[in-house]
């Protein structure tokens, strides 16, 4: 009785450890449809046409026959939503013989790319600099300093946000020359320099000190030391400082909106607030605009997925 | 103690070499000139505006006048009703937003940790919605409510599903409070708006949660199940003690973001149906901007500044007490 029990348990066991790696996988497979629901949708919204998006109720493929069967060969896939954005006008002196006069793409996308790589840049060369003194430097005031920094970190923008308003209206009165592009990348340098400085210092702290000094016998001295020896071995470190920095301002919204007055210096998350009201009704637009603004840094992200995985753990758990 | 050795080491060596006693100036404050640039950035980006917005607290702009008001913009933010009902919306929004990440978080993190040959592919495809910004997160999930033409839109209409007459996400009001001054139970749009912000940050806390879990020895585990622990058991006295550290600063990251994230409240429900999803930080906005009260902006900001910095010295003193144990 008593074996028969082990023996049918150690069965079931085995056929656990033989059902469980199914379940598991199983278990994933739903999950990450499930997350990727909304994503799914949105493409889908994306490419119907006007009439479609306006139905109700709602279809999901906007495939079905007249008496309401579903058929490949009645799909009505539209890239409405995608023109109405990019505007494409005929002109003859350009690559496509196209030029796309939507402001999206001539105005706020390549706004948000300059402010982004122009933010990452400095965000980089200041963190990679701050960060090599703080991981191999010993001086009065150190800690002190690091922990300002990391307590900046938690600050939002949005409470200094008042405060930076009324400075660039004031900026704006004393200096003619002022530039508002300048003061939004310098807005967004200092909002982001915080975290990658303690992404780019845990990085430092992992390159042994003995090949600096090593490199001091050999007669370096500490700056050609910090360019030839130091910087290469932390270029993943900086990298990654630069990536999350790149999302981070493409993704920011409030500052480049409340800060930024002229028309034409817009960010895209600006422009996908204003469709809101713009296109009312035009559901697909609105998805379309979504993806063509979240395009670059999902690829950006898919490229380089290992960096950012390991400097956001990195970056939470050291700080 | 190590480092310290070895930082007299490199001085005694400094002090020694031929090359470094010729060392210019630049060389030997090279420190101070590399952290020069920075400190310039945080002081003029954070430090002045901080103290800047110290200042506008205790001013008043009406009818054009900057006058010193004292503390008078701090009584009358404290004591609006608008204050008081946002600050229970960021509570419930709080609650359930922490809540909800960290109990999904923990889910996925262990089955992920079951080292299943797709592991890499399950957590790439997870982490796309922390890549999309507020505002895109906020415009996807109102797409799918806005009345009559979202694809949820009919599932929640429907009356059998949410009685007694089916609920639209973006127009419909919260019930009736069941306490007087208390807006509970909140409206449908704030529970959804919920769920669109975990969406996006439960990729994070998955990853950061996995990374602790990775650190679990496999042996622990095992000689557990050896003694007869079941799965229940393992997780909650060995599992979950171990990664406990994890679990604290994951829920003092979602909290900063819950009270301080805005963008998705302007571009899924822009605050409404009414005030229903007026959180702080929107409240903020809507003061600061909406009105140009910039004095009680500013007291708000100060306020919500306040919020941050105890977060965020209670998480140090936490994880340095945790260390030092």
């Amino acid at each position: 009785m008593n074996a028969t029990l082990a023996a049918s348990s150690h069965h079931v066991h085995r056929a656990q450890r033989r059902l469980a790696p199914w379940f598991f996988n199983g278990a994933m497979l739903i999950i990450c449809f499930l997350v990727l629901i909304p994503v799914l949708g949105t493409v889908i919204t994306s490419l119907k046409d006007q009439t479609e998006v306006q139905r109700n109720p709602p279809v999901l493929f906007p495939c079905d026959t007249p008496d309401g069967q579903f058929s490949l060969s009645a799909c009505r896939w539209s890239v409405e939503g995608y023109t109405r954005i990019l505007e494409p006008r005929p002109s003859a002196g350009t690559l496509f013989g196209f030029e796309y006069v939507g402001r999206m793409i001539s105005v706020y996308l390549p706004n948000t790319l300059i402010y982004a790589v122009s933010g990452s840049v400095l965000v980089t060369m200041l963190a990679g600099m701050s960060g090599y003194v703080f991981s191999r430097y010993r001086f009065r005031g150190r800690r002190a300093l690091m922990l300002a920094i990391l307590a900046i970190t938690g600050i939002p923008l949005l409470t200094n946000l008042i405060a930076l308003y009324r400075m660039g209206v004031g900026l704006r009165q004393t200096f003619p020359g002022y530039e508002e592009r300048l003061f939004v990348i310098v807005v967004y340098v200092g909002f982001f320099l915080p975290f990658s400085i303690w992404v780019v210092k845990s990085f430092f702290d992992t390159i042994p000190r003995e090949l600096e000094e090593a490199s001091f016998i050999d007669g370096c001295t500490p700056v050609s030391s910090l360019i030839r020896i130091v910087a290469p071995l932390a270029a993943p470190g900086l990298t990654s400082a630069f990536l999350l920095s790149f999302v981070g301002i493409w993704n920011e919204f409030i500052a480049g909106y409340l800060l930024v007055g002229k028309a034409t210096l817009r960010t895209a998350m600006f422009g996908l607030y204003d469709f809101i009201g713009q296109f009312v009704i035009g559901y697909q637009v609105l998805a379309a605009g979504c993806i063509m603004v979240a395009l670059p840094v999902v690829l950006m992200f898919l490229f380089f997925r290992k960096i950012f995985f390991r400097a956001m753990v990195e970056g939470a758990l050291k700080g | 103690m190590a480092q310290s050795a070895e930082a007299a080491s490199i001085s005694r060596f400094s002090r020694t070499s031929h090359r470094h006693i010729k060392q210019g100036f630049f060389s030997r404050t090279l420190p101070f000139w590399l952290l020069l640039p920075t400190l310039l950035v945080l002081i003029a980006i954070q430090f002045i505006p901080g103290v800047f917005s110290f200042f506008l607290s205790t001013q008043s702009f009406e009818r054009g006048q900057q006058t010193f008001v004292g503390l008078r913009n701090f009584e009358r933010v404290f004591t609006s009703s608008a204050f008081g009902e946002s600050l229970w919306h960021t509570l419930f929004f709080l609650i359930g937003y922490v809540t909800l990440t960290l109990i999904a978080g923990f889910v996925i993190a262990q089955i992920l940790n079951r080292k299943l040959r797709l592991s890499a592919f399950y957590i790439t495809v997870i982490f796309i919605p922390w890549v999309l910004s507020d505002v895109v997160v906020g415009l996807i999930f109102r797409l799918f409510v806005v009345p009559d033409y979202g694809l949820f839109s009919a599932l929640f209409a429907n009356p059998n599903i949410f009685p007694p007459k089916g609920i639209s996400i973006l127009t419909t009001p919260p019930s009736t409070p069941i306490l007087p001054d208390v807006p509970f139970p909140p409206a449908p749009a704030l529970i959804y708006l919920i769920f669109a912000s975990a969406w996006k940050a439960l990729p994070f806390i998955t990853l950061l949660i996995l990374a602790a879990l990775q650190t679990v020895p496999r042996e622990v585990i095992e000689s557990a199940a050896i003694d007869g622990a079941d799965g229940w058991r393992t997780v909650r006295f060995i599992t979950f003690p171990l990664i406990l550290p994890t679990l604290v600063v994951a829920l003092f990251n979602l909290t900063l973001s819950g009270v301080n994230g805005v963008g998705m409240v302007f571009s899924l429900t822009g605050g409404g149906p009414g005030t229903a999803t007026e959180v702080l930080s929107y409240l903020l906005y809507t003061i600061g901007f909406g009105r140009l009260d910039f004095g009680r902006a500013a007291a708000l900001s100060v306020f919500m500044a306040i919020i941050n910095l105890t977060l965020i010295l209670l998480a140090l003193r936490i994880s340095r007490s945790e260390r030092e144990a």
